[in-house]
């Protein structure tokens, strides 16, 4: 083939341009840290990445979503805890009233103190956590025991208005499954735990001397204990559920995340030495060039 | 007898012959690195013998030489590598055009990113994921609609980019077109003047070099066909006579005449749009519906011709109106608008079907009293201010927040009312339902897929189809630029080679020049040393 002197200028010019468009792919990769830059570059990896990152965003969310049940699930043991150590104590105080050798000013102690842990109970009920009622299903706006409204019946027994919700509050934990993170309130908070112990404080502080139908009152006692300590049972094991959860989505993050590196992620190791050998293929096209740029005949004739 | 003065008439010759080819060598040189120059060679011819054949020629024992002389300055080009060229050119500007236009719209979309569609859907279902655990929360209500804001944002933002793209691609058609009217109408004077120039017995090399530049250049926008006419009166015999030049079909079938030889007449190429009235009565172009060269009308259907103008008129749309009226689209462009303007619809249509079954915080009465049974049924999206309707075509560009979201965030619909008991004010279970909507199963135009999936598919097919068309670019630059090296290889201008040729020239026609002195001895002896013998 007959070459001529503008043949390999030409050429020559071309190859550095191919060879400087690699070196700007390498460049690209070396800056973004990605393989591609835009979807043509590999059309699988683009929508895998696409696919990858909203994985990726709904596993935090999920995340986010366990902290939420978290708040609820631990408040509402906290409260449960309280609940307890107040009802124990409650049946102490019973169980001490019982005893015949109480004074009616004893009495009216123990009844005093009674009608104060009532009081407690009430404000564990009405807990708010983030300005939210935990205890009243998904009526959070409202108090399950409005202390506030209370009226005074002929007795003297102060009136509560209870307007406990016990639907579910349920917080969606991964794709579909739904966690229940409160209490069913009627289990711990119930308008008949109150009585009793309306009945039973009006009962110490009447004056009378002699705590009336004790052993009835700690029978009924005894049976909001159980509800109770069976509702803390069930919150722990919910909450164990919950930690289950927990795991997978941290173990599914990780995963989601090194899949959405290996997929689209530069192998920086690999460009670096790709851009090297390619910097010395640019140096060799260079060089090249420069000695193909010869003086021609012109120059050797006289 | 032969003359005696016969040698000095050949030695002339050979001075001018060489004179001329060294002139043509130093033509070639100047032209090193003219675009386009075809390098030229003389032609030279031994002049007819001494005696030729007749009655009277005298009887000497054989034919004698008379010398040389120039019998044409011809181009040095292989006609079959130009044929060649012109189709890989061709075929390089369809793809060329198709791969800029989709590297924009690549831009345009931006994906996989974390500022394009897929990310604001994806954060649009975190904020509702979000109120679907505090649906009381005024803050996590703020944030729906502005994130719910931001998706129809990003719709309309992607669309309007989209369509002004589009608007460049039809101003780009309109001037690619006008270069091939103009290219024509040049290659039309051309014509005019070969036609004047060539029954001269001339070669109008120069002209025959600026002819073939413009049809190499014509061949990128237009796939075309050369046809040569060959001129009258004294036309040598390698002249190339005026071409005709028609624009044929990807299968060589003839679509129109573009530049008539015969004729010397340029049927201009022209693009027809189809006109768009607007409700004001305003016409304005809408796709591509058919092509013109000259008079003769080609429906776009039958337009499969590759080139840039071709390309730029898959990107920008056309359309075809069917018997029964209707119109498809088709196009890269209005493809990729239709497909956001079908997810938008669906969208909308879907997200508002779930939210306007849902309870707003205004369904609730107050905490005391019984909720409210009847709700008011609220669309989130709208059209523009207007309720969905049965037409998805503009959707992406019209999908936005309704009024009432945007006047009160209590107009979200995050409880769900099951039918059994009455939800109450934190119940969030339709904020989670309005979250599926974006991975649930949706017919999207004729598919049932999730939104999630039909956005990738949209997103894969263009990256597949700028995949294609780089990797075709790239072919037929390649393949483009191997047919230009064999083409320079024939033609292009050697200095070493030019170099060579002018010391031949110039050694013949020093040697030509001594031959005259030769001469000029002998008729010295003849003239002045003979007959002189004894003086």
């Amino acid at each position: 083939m007959r070459v001529t002197q503008s043949m390999l200028a030409n050429n020559s010019l071309r190859n550095l341009s191919k060879s400087y468009a690699n070196l700007g792919k390498y460049q690209d990769q070396l800056a973004t840290g990605k393989k591609i830059n835009r979807p043509s570059d590999d059309p699988v990896v683009a929508i895998k990445g696409m696919f990858y990152r909203t994985n990726l965003t709904e596993n935090e969310q999920y995340q986010r979503n366990l902290s939420e049940a978290y708040t609820w699930l631990e408040n509402s043991e906290a409260g449960i805890e309280q609940v307890t150590e107040i009802t124990q104590r409650i049946r102490e105080l019973v169980v001490q009233g019982k005893n015949g050798s109480n004074s009616p000013e004893d009495l009216n102690a123990i009844g005093v103190e009674i009608g104060q842990l009532k009081e407690d109970l009430i404000g564990v009920a009405n807990t708010q956590v983030a300005g939210r009622y935990i205890f009243n299903g998904e009526k959070t706006l409202t108090a399950p025991i409005g202390d506030n409204g209370f009226t005074t019946d002929a007795d003297g027994k102060k009136q509560y208005t209870f307007t406990q919700n016990t639907s579910s509050y349920n917080v969606e934990v991964s794709k579909g499954v739904q966690l229940k993170v409160n209490v069913n309130s009627q289990n711990v908070f119930s308008k008949d735990l109150f009585n009793v112990l309306e009945e039973l404080e009006s009962n110490l502080t009447d004056g009378v001397g002699i705590l009336e139908n004790g052993d009835q009152i700690l029978e009924k006692l005894d049976m909001h204990i159980q509800t109770i300590t069976s509702e803390r049972a069930e919150l722990g094991a919910r909450y164990n559920r919950l930690e289950l959860v927990d795991s997978r989505l941290s173990d599914q993050e990780v995963i989601a995340n090194r899949i959405l590196s290996d997929n689209e992620d530069a192998d920086i190791e690999r460009v670096i030495t790709d851009l090297t050998i390619q910097e010395s293929i640019h140096r060799a096209a260079l060089s090249a060039g420069s000695k193909i740029i010869q003086p021609t005949l012109i120059d050797f004739l006289r | 007898m032969r003359s005696t003065f016969m040698g000095l008439e050949t030695a002339k010759r050979g001075m001018f012959a060489q004179q001329s080819a060294l002139h043509t060598t130093g033509n070639n040189i100047a032209n090193a690195n003219t675009e386009g120059y075809t390098r030229q060679r003389v032609n030279l011819k031994a002049t007819e013998a001494y005696p030729s054949l007749g009655i009277n020629r005298p009887q000497i024992p054989g034919q004698m030489g008379t010398g040389v002389e120039v019998d044409s300055v011809q181009r040095v080009r292989e006609s079959f590598l130009d044929i060649q060229y012109r189709s890989e050119n061709n075929k390089l500007g369809y793809w060329d055009s198709r791969a800029n236009a989709l590297q924009k719209m690549e831009e345009i979309m931006n994906e996989p990113s974390d500022t394009g569609l897929a990310n604001s859907l994806d954060q649009f279902w975190q904020s509702l994921q979000d109120l679907a655990l505090d649906p009381t929360n005024a803050g996590a209500r703020s944030v729906v609609r502005e994130r719910g804001n931001a998706v129809a944002d990003t719709f309309s933002y992607l669309a309007t980019s989209l369509k002004s793209v589009q608007g460049d691609l039809k101003n780009e058609l309109d001037v690619s077109v006008k270069e091939v009217n103009s290219i024509a109408n040049q290659l039309n004077n051309i014509n005019k003047q070969i036609s004047e120039i060539e029954p001269n017995g001339y070669l109008p090399n120069d002209l025959y070099d600026e002819r073939d530049r413009l049809l190499d250049k014509l061949s990128s926008l237009a796939n075309i066909k050369v046809s040569y006419n060959p001129s009258g009166g004294n036309a040598l015999k390698i002249s190339e006579g005026t071409a005709t030049v028609e624009i044929v079909d990807d299968n060589g079938k003839i679509l129109g005449t573009l530049v008539d030889a015969k004729s010397q007449r340029v049927n201009e190429l022209s693009v027809t749009f189809k006109k768009i009235t607007d409700d004001n009565g305003n016409i304005s172009d809408g796709l591509v519906e058919g092509v013109k060269i000259g008079s003769k009308s080609i429906s776009i259907m039958d337009f499969n011709s590759a080139g840039k103008v071709s390309g730029l008129i898959d990107s920008y749309g056309y359309s075809e109106t069917l018997s029964d009226g209707s119109v498809v689209e088709y196009g890269l462009y209005p493809q990729m608008l239709n497909d956001l303007d079908t997810m938008a619809y669906t969208f909308g249509t879907a997200f508002n079907a779930v939210h306007s079954e849902g309870w707003t915080l205004n369904d609730f009465d107050s905490d005391t009293k019984a909720p409210n049974t009847t709700n008011s049924k609220i669309n989130f999206f709208t059209l523009g201010g207007v309720a969905f309707g049965n037409n998805s075509k503009g959707a992406a560009s019209l999908i936005q927040i309704s009024k009432e979201i945007q006047d009160s965030t209590n107009n979200i619909a995050a409880a769900y009312y099951d039918g059994k008991t009455l939800p109450e004010i934190g119940n969030g279970k339709n904020a989670v339902q309005l979250s599926n909507v974006k991975n649930g199963i949706l017919t999207i135009g004729t598919t049932n897929t999730t939104l999630q999936n039909f956005y990738e598919g949209i997103i894969g097919g263009m990256a597949v189809n700028a995949q294609e068309a780089e990797r075709l670019t790239t072919n037929s630059t390649v393949l483009k630029d191997s047919v230009e090296e064999r083409r320079q290889s024939v033609s292009a201008v050697s200095l070493d080679e030019e170099m060579t040729n002018m010391i031949q020239f110039q050694h013949a026609y020093n040697a030509s020049a001594r031959m005259i002195t030769l001469q000029d001895e002998i008729l010295d002896k003849i003239i002045n040393g003979m007959g002189i013998s004894g003086r």
